[in-house]
């Protein structure tokens, strides 16, 4: 008779962690509640207007928390509650996706690694303060650099969960 | 892994950000109840498949998500260059 070895992890225990997780040189964390928005137009002016805020005009630059993702596209990471006009009637979308997405935060020196793992960027020549959509093994993903060795990663909320695994099994393995 | 210069983002970004959209710069036909079945055979089904020079679209999917164009060897895989969609053919 063959024995069956025993799953290391049942499906039960594969739940989104609370806690943040600390790692040798890296620690994974929540970003808590955040207010998102995408914002899209052909007129980058028109839409800043609307907004009231400025726009970074370059792909992958930031600005007072809005990241430039494409051409036409803007992404706004503001603090939980932080209302938008919408520009109604106009030719510019602003729309609230707040619970779209889960904000995760790797921290420290091992940080890179641990990102690096699964996403083909080369991140080490990412600047402090650029943001980029790309992506994490097949999970797409948001990178913010906020500082040397902090990383913002935006994620689809039903990829967080094993975002979340992936990262924690990377921080075992990372040095 | 292959790198590909995006565009629009004016950057080398890895080939898995990429998806491919086939043969560049096939017009859709202005009046489609004018076609025949030949033409509509041509126009759907009919591709140049170069053994070299290619023109094909991309789009940056898991980037800035816009499609553009780009010269790549089919021999050799290398892309001669990228190009904004709308631009003239390279």
């Amino acid at each position: 008779m063959v024995e069956i070895a025993e799953i290391a992890v049942s499906a039960a225990e594969l739940k989104l962690g609370t806690e943040p997780v600390q790692g040798d040189g890296v620690r994974l964390a929540h970003a808590g509640p955040k207010a998102r928005y995408s914002l899209r137009a052909r007129d980058a002016k028109a839409l800043a207007d609307v907004i009231g805020r400025a726009l970074p005009g370059k792909i992958g630059d930031t600005e007072g928390a809005i990241a430039c993702l494409g051409p036409d596209e803007w992404y706004a990471l503001l603090p939980a509650g932080t209302e938008m006009p919408r520009g109604e009637g106009l030719a510019v979308s602003v729309v609230d996706v707040s619970s779209r997405a889960l904000g995760l935060v790797l921290e420290g020196p091992g940080a890179l690694a641990v990102l690096s793992s699964g996403c083909p960027l080369d991140l080490a020549k990412m600047g402090v303060g650029r943001a980029t959509r790309t992506v994490f093994e097949t999970v797409e993903i948001q990178v913010w650099r906020e500082g040397e060795e902090r990383w913002h990663v935006e994620v689809w909320r039903s990829f967080a969960t094993w975002l979340w695994h992936a990262f924690v099994a990377a921080m075992h393995g990372a040095k | 892994m292959l790198l590909i210069h995006c565009p629009y983002c004016e950057e080398a970004r890895p080939e898995v950000e990429f998806a491919y959209g086939g043969e560049a710069h096939i017009a859709r036909p202005v009046d489609p109840s004018t076609y025949s079945d030949e033409q509509w055979e041509e126009f759907l089904y009919i591709r140049s498949n170069p053994r070299g020079r290619h023109h094909e679209r991309w789009r940056h999917a898991h980037g800035c998500g816009r499609f553009f164009n780009a010269v790549r060897d089919t021999v050799t895989d290398v892309f001669e260059t990228t190009y904004k969609a709308g631009e003239a053919r390279k």
